[in-house]
């Protein structure tokens, strides 16, 4: 008996001095990844708009966050936005068939409203008893002096293996400003072949109308577009590049050699997200025009 | 005698039980799944209905669950011969993969009839059972539990009892990891506990099914027992927990990727067993004998096992 | 009972005599699934090492208070406490490293070569000699990814460590899974091979 006690003594105190090294462990490294994260993001956002180390934004660029919800109340379905103004945000609902339906202020902090938890709640508080809300995706618009230049989409979609998380960055006419693959879990060597620059470097410059209508062509890439895509290496000039871009900017995206269908999904989901998104800003720019609400951006 | 006839009343009770909810309401919408071409949803009503109302374009409205305010545009409409299914074309191809939302207005008059369409949940959850035994087989393409593996592959027979108690304590294990997970790590934000807790309760499992073996069928434990140590020693006791958590799949999902797992690996098992048992008596150069050429026959299951990736069958 | 053998007798003993994966073949999973590229490899190594080290470490200096019945369990909750101590780390300030190894970095703690090791060496031995020997395993560890993935990446990728060695992808394949199979057994051999000759030069000699 004596000899059952001192084992579970013996463990539940190893067990406790365990969670103790672990919770302070996490309590010390989680700050750091959530800052990492973020910066990642950042400096993800900032190099399809074309930024870099050597090429860095300048200072009027301002990025706004836009949350995009979708509320119940009563079974009635309605989507809503959490839009940044002048002095804090507000809460825009629109009904499916895009009427404004009403909007509220939310009291949150800049900081705090990157966090989905301290989010959900505000807008929870601010919207009152009797409503469900669920958030669907963000989008950033991103402004220069006052005025719009660009927009980053966050997007996932179902490729080959699982998911593709995405940033596409569009601009306001909604053509393709560039492409970056946040995660994915593709085949080495040929799913995975999607962020090369090959590929990805092929959905840049289409516009609008291309992106409706785009499919995906099984052939090889030509020499010139090649050259062009991966003029990171060197050997061709930036005049010749963007002629060939321009020249290319209408046609099909070439598939992968070996994975077809990893870049079907991507073409797919990419399309889907521009045109998704384009449907729901033109809703959106024109509640706000009739209601006049001013906004950040 | 008794118990028999007891279990069975208590089947029968619970089927009962479980399909009240459909005898008790007497819906208009019997059937409804996605057709064959890419861009049509099929359903099935219970009576006939009206043709020019249910071929109207205006009386239907369609979207993806997660997409309410994106309306998706119907092409046409069929209605069969007999007025009681339709076939709802649409200008562009389904995201089949989405549950979708369709309403009818005007078929029973002034109530909006609304139903979901999905790909059938079973076949969802046998897709994870496939997965995970055959297309992700955790031994051949996700290379996890190759010590133990290569250590019970000599012998069919240790290998057939490796693999049947390694599918119980992964069962036993993932369901109780999934319980651990739902009402106490991600409720009080311990994820960062995780593995901690799930080798704990790996432990506990081959701690309990040691007893349990021990004291109903001694003769079974006498069999198994002595691999029931080796299974803690398994990356993937510990790699099915992680991925269960991961992908927040529900009990169902758990239990399907759990039971896949612990077959696709008594699979690879008795495969491998089979052919090293073979291999035993074939002029296996002295450099190459034992583990080597165990390691090379590997690798070619691992190729032909790539024949099942990207396999979809629901 | 101390062990005889001198600190430096230990390093060595772990790269060559009883390295883990090529002789005592103990914790392939990662040795065929990530030993892609060498700093894959390198990376998983440097990984196993803190864990093998601490855990060794940790279990020198409680041994005495150790109940034998809970041995394993105790083995267990140390390497599980480290594993997820070094998980941490390497998520909060090596975000793409940890990306790269996925999730074999939470998977160390079902690793055979430590389990094994506490229980064979660190449960008796002084702690300086537990250091050292797990210094010795976790180096052994690294040297044994770090060759297969020199060799999977020189004749997949075509480079070392990311610089484009070849111009050209000669055999693709070998950065696949099933590659990792044939690539262990191959080495495996050949190290047998060195021993048969290693042997029969000895039996001549003497």
């Amino acid at each position: 008996m004596k000899e059952i006690l001192t084992i579970i003594f013996r463990l539940t105190v190893s067990c406790l001095l365990a969670g103790l090294v672990m919770g302070g462990g996490y309590i010390m490294t989680t700050k750091a990844k959530q800052h990492n994260e973020h910066v990642n993001e950042q400096k993800v956002m900032l190099s399809l708009l074309g930024y870099s180390k050597d090429n860095p934004a300048p200072s009027d660029v301002e990025l706004h966050e836009i949350y995009r919800y979708v509320v119940t109340e009563d079974e009635e379905l309605s989507v809503a936005y959490l839009i940044p103004i002048p002095g804090g945000c507000t809460f825009v609902n629109i009904g499916l068939d895009g009427n404004f339906i009403g909007q509220v202020p939310v009291e949150i902090s800049a900081e705090k409203v990157i966090k989905a938890g301290d989010r959900d709640k505000a807008i929870m508080a601010a919207l009152g008893e009797g409503k469900a809300i669920r958030f669907a995706d963000q989008t950033i618009v991103v402004t220069e002096e006052g005025f719009r230049m660009a927009y980053l989409l966050p997007g996932e979609f179902p490729g080959f293996k699982t998911f593709i998380k995405v940033i596409l960055a569009v601009d306001p006419a909604f053509t393709l400003l560039g492409l970056e693959i946040m995660e994915h879990e593709e085949d080495p060597g040929l799913g995975g072949e999607i962020v090369q620059d090959y590929f990805k470097g092929q959905f840049k410059g289409k516009p609008f109308a291309t992106i409706k209508t785009l499919d995906v062509a099984k052939l090889p890439i030509p020499d010139e577009y090649l050259q062009a895509l991966e003029s990171r290496k060197g050997g061709i000039s930036a005049s010749e590049v963007e002629r060939i871009q321009q020249l290319y900017s209408d046609k099909d995206i070439y598939a992968l050699t070996g994975a077809t269908i990893s870049s079907r999904s991507v073409t797919s989901g990419v399309q889907a997200i521009v045109k998704k998104f384009a449907y729901r800003v033109s809703i959106l720019d024109r509640v706000l025009a009739e209601q006049g609400i001013e906004v950040s951006f | 005698m008794r118990t028999n006839v007891m279990i069975k009343r208590i089947l029968l009770a619970l089927l009962l039980f479980c399909s009240l909810p459909a005898l008790a309401q007497a819906e208009l919408i019997t059937g409804k799944s996605f057709g064959e071409e890419g861009n049509e949803i099929i359903v099935n009503f219970a009576k006939a209905v009206d043709r020019t109302v249910a071929s109207s374009l205006d009386n239907y409205i369609v979207y993806e669950e997660p997409d309410p305010d994106i309306r998706l545009s119907l092409h046409q409409i069929e209605i069969a011969e007999d007025g009681r299914s339709a076939v709802l074309k649409f200008t562009e191809p389904l995201n089949t993969t989405q549950t979708h939302v369709v309403s009818v207005k005007n078929i029973t008059p002034s109530i909006l009839e609304t139903f979901k369409v999905s790909k059938s949940y079973l076949g969802y959850l046998l897709s994870i059972l496939i997965g995970a035994m055959l297309i992700n087989n955790f031994v051949f393409t996700k290379y996890l539990g190759l010590c133990v593996f290569f250590g019970t592959s000599k012998r069919m027979d240790t290998a057939k009892g490796m693999g049947i108690t390694f599918t119980i304590v992964i069962v036993v294990s993932a369901i109780m990891s999934w319980f651990f997970y739902q009402f106490f790590l991600k409720p009080f934000d311990l994820n960062f506990l995780q593995i901690v807790v799930f080798i704990g309760l790996v432990s506990l499992t081959v701690q309990a099914v040691d007893t349990v073996l021990r004291k109903v069928n001694p003769i079974l434990f006498n069999a198994f027992g002595v691999y029931l140590v080796l299974v803690i020693a398994n990356c993937i006791i510990i790699a099915v927990p992680l991925i269960l958590a991961d992908n927040e799949y529900n009990f169902y999902e758990s239990f399907m990727l759990s039971f896949g797992a612990g077959t696709g690996f008594l699979l690879a098992l008795y495969l491998m067993s089979a052919v090293r048992e073979r291999m035993e008596l074939a002029n296996i150069p002295p450099t190459f004998k034992g583990i080597p050429i165990a390691f090379v026959v590997a690798g070619q299951f691992a190729l032909s096992f790539l024949g099942f990736s990207g396999l979809s069958l629901f | 009972m101390a062990t005889d053998k001198s600190n430096f007798q230990l390093v060595v003993n772990g790269i060559l005599n009883e390295n883990p994966i090529f002789r005592l073949v103990l914790s392939m999973c990662p040795a065929v699934g990530i030993s892609t590229t060498v700093m894959n490899g390198f990376l998983l190594g440097i990984a196993v090492l803190f864990v093998q080290v601490f855990s060794s470490v940790t279990i020198a200096i409680f041994k005495n208070m150790i109940h034998p019945r809970i041995r394993i369990p105790t083995y267990t909750l140390t390497i599980a406490t480290w594993v997820t101590i070094i998980d941490m780390v390497l998520a909060a300030y090596l975000p793409e490293a940890y990306a790269r190894m996925g999730i074999f970095v939470k998977l160390i703690v079902a690793f055979a070569i430590i389990t094994m090791r506490l229980e064979m060496f660190a449960c008796k031995e002084s702690v300086t000699s537990s250091f050292w020997d797990g210094v010795g395993m976790g180096l052994g560890f690294m040297a044994g990814m770090m060759a297969l993935g020199f060799v999977r990446e020189l004749l997949g990728l075509g480079t070392v460590l990311g610089y484009d060695v070849l111009g050209f992808k000669p055999l693709l394949f070998f950065v696949l899974p099933f590659a990792g199979f044939f690539c262990v057994g191959l080495m495996m051999a050949f190290f047998n091979y060195i021993e048969i000759v290693y042997k029969r030069a000895k039996a001549i000699q003497g």
